[in-house]
């Protein structure tokens, strides 16, 4: 049940209905029951892995609970070098518990996600000394949402265990917190201290919030509907049908491809940034207009900016403060000059970060390369900075005039167009065979001659409708970029162009919506990591 | 205090540490900037930062990062 049907609309209807209807005190059982009745309908039995999940991460919160409450207890009547010993006592057994929570969850997750990857892979390697073994595959159902609750509840355990967050007593309010149904789907992943408190809260009916939601599914629809959806088509005639295409043809379609998976995923956030918020629910940020990015990394820090967040705290930090690191990172001051003492403990530390990003992402060797594709360039980003900077002084650029940074602004995008390349080809071969067309048969006479379109075999009414849509986008993406908020403005604006807005997008999503004769509903991308 | 401004000024020059109250919501120091921080907190202070400190409320100020540094003196 994608978030852009019409029977989505009508369930969250009746649960919008029942939640403002009961008592406050019951709002988050209509919000569990809800939610756990569209993951029976979404997954069915495979709820059974989301209930081993919240119970595991449940009980190990006690146990930490318990360990600290010990610890409290105890601590007052030591001296101070038994207060020493105790203490890392304590922080093992803590540890202990956290690796019972991470081998449970990531053992689920791994089992259900990678187990036929890894097989492949050993039987790959087998397969060099005997050529007719065969490897060994299950045949797996993914639980709805499980990359996502996954990374939230060792975000808990985590975070009980750092002292951020205190355990949680309440069975029904962790459920809640795992599997509440807007964001269960493609996330954003959300942190225990921000989201399980406003879950349970029960919240009063406000009607600006209301409307502001409301805007927001719609903008959301919109992205989806009109431009995701669209741009799907072209997309995936350039991808599957590559071989026939001209280099110039496969460059429009990656860059077609990129917008249709920017759109998708951010206005399914949106979507469910609205839902949310029409039960009073703020949900963190997944999307701050990454093409505006001027390097990778600031790409990363506003493109799934919860996954960027989560891979940070709970990898990269944590791989950063550990005793080998640290002792590894004082070597390198100690041998090394000062840069190659500051790169190589970033190497070291960057490539757990964006090989877990690829990984996470899928089962195959191509996420694996997606992901060190972004190691790899920000690396060298990083390592020619001095030269960069040297070369700009000696050529006089400024890097803070505006056609500078227009420059890093597209080259960030190129980059990440042929990143979102590896991401969308069938395979590592069929992303390698684009881009070499790219350069090999580039093909320009489709654009002279005009044939670019019925190349694609599709209709100029929809490269126009999609051609509009980007230009609303990129409109808007200004307006937020110069620090005004699109729907607080327009909210203060007078009732006739306030509607007038509304009923174009209103408008806009059912006219130019990619649904009904002609076209089929596409899923969401992210749903199926 | 003024070694801790030294270390930061040495990180990243040409910021105004002494006034900047969000260091870390404005994204004036950064995950890899923040690991070569504490590094240098640990040898200049002779402190242990752990995983567990890195909260943004402990970097944001440079107030907020001296209280975190006397605060790990205390309990050595």
């Amino acid at each position: 049940m994608s978030y852009n049907t019409l029977v989505f609309i009508a369930f969250l209807g009746i649960t919008l209905l029942l939640y403002y209807i009961v008592p406050k005190k019951f709002r988050w059982i209509v919000l569990l029951t809800a939610s756990c009745g569209y993951y029976i309908l979404n997954s069915s039995a495979l709820i059974a892995f989301v209930f081993i999940t919240t119970l595991s991460i449940y009980l190990c919160g006690l146990w930490l609970g318990k360990i600290n409450e010990r610890f409290k207890k105890a601590k007052g009547s030591l001296s101070k070098e038994e207060k020493k010993i105790y203490k890392a006592k304590t922080t093992r057994n803590k540890k202990l518990v956290v690796l019972v929570a991470v081998l449970v969850n990531f053992g689920l997750l791994f089992f259900l996600k990678y187990f036929n990857f890894m097989s492949d892979s050993v039987g790959a390697a087998i397969g060099l000394f005997s050529p007719s073994f065969q490897p060994f595959h299950l045949s797996l159902a993914l639980p709805l949402g499980i990359s996502f609750y996954t990374l939230q509840a060792i975000s808990y355990v985590v975070d009980v265990y750092r002292g951020k967050v205190k355990p949680d007593k309440n069975f029904g309010r962790m459920s809640l917190y795992l599997i509440f149904f807007p964001q269960i789907m493609e996330g954003p992943i959300g942190r225990y201290d921000q989201l399980a408190h406003q879950l349970y809260e029960g919240h009063s009916f406000d009607f600006e919030r209301f409307k502001s939601g409301w805007q927001l599914i719609l903008w959301g629809m919109f992205k989806k509907m009109v431009i995701a959806d669209r741009a799907g088509i072209f997309a995936d005639t350039v991808f599957n049908n590559y071989q026939k295409y001209t280099g110039v043809t496969v460059v429009l379609g990656v860059i077609i491809y990129t917008l249709q998976i920017y759109t998708d995923f951010s206005g399914s956030i949106d979507i469910v940034t609205g839902v949310a918020e029409l039960f009073g629910v703020k949900l963190s940020e997944n999307f701050k207009r990454p093409f505006f990015s001027l390097s990778l990394q600031e790409f990363w820090r506003r493109w799934h900016i919860t996954l960027g967040a989560w891979l940070r705290d709970y990898i990269f930090y944590p791989i950063s403060f550990s005793k080998f690191f640290m002792n590894f990172s004082k070597k390198t001051r100690e041998k090394f000059n000062d840069y190659w003492a500051r790169i190589l403990p970033m190497a070291f530390s960057m490539f757990f970060v964006w090989f877990g990003n690829g990984i996470w992402h899928g089962s195959s060797i191509k996420y694996v390369v997606y992901g060190l594709y972004y190691y790899v360039f920000i690396m060298i980003g990083v390592m020619c900075e001095p030269l960069i900077r040297k070369t700009l002084g000696l050529l006089h650029i400024n890097r803070e005039a505006k056609g500078y940074k227009l420059f890093q602004m597209l080259r960030t995008t190129a980059l990440v167009c042929l990143g979102m390349m590896i991401f969308r080809a069938a395979d590592l071969n069929a992303a390698f065979n684009m881009f070499t067309s790219m350069f090999t048969n580039a093909g320009l006479s489709v654009i002279t001659g005009g044939s670019i379109l019925k190349d694609f075999g599709i209709y100029t009414s929809d490269f126009a409708i999609l051609a509009l849509g980007m230009i609303v986008l990129l409109v808007a993406g200004i307006i937020q970029e110069k620090g005004y908020p699109i729907r607080e403005t327009l909210a203060k604006k007078n009732i006739v162009l306030r509607w007038s807005v509304y009923y174009a997008g209103i408008f806009m999503v059912l006219f130019f919506g990619t649904y009904g004769v002609g076209y089929k509903l596409a899923d969401l991308i992210y749903a199926q990591f | 205090m003024e070694e801790l401004l030294e270390i930061l000024e040495e990180l990243k020059p040409g910021v105004d540490f002494k006034n900047n109250q969000h260091l870390i919501d404005d994204g004036v120091l950064e995950s890899l900037e923040i690991i070569s921080l504490a590094s240098e907190i640990n040898d200049e202070f002779d402190v242990e930062l752990s995983v567990a400190d890195i909260m943004p409320e402990n970097f944001n100020s440079v107030d907020a990062i001296w209280a975190l540094i006397q605060k790990l003196q205390a309990e050595e």
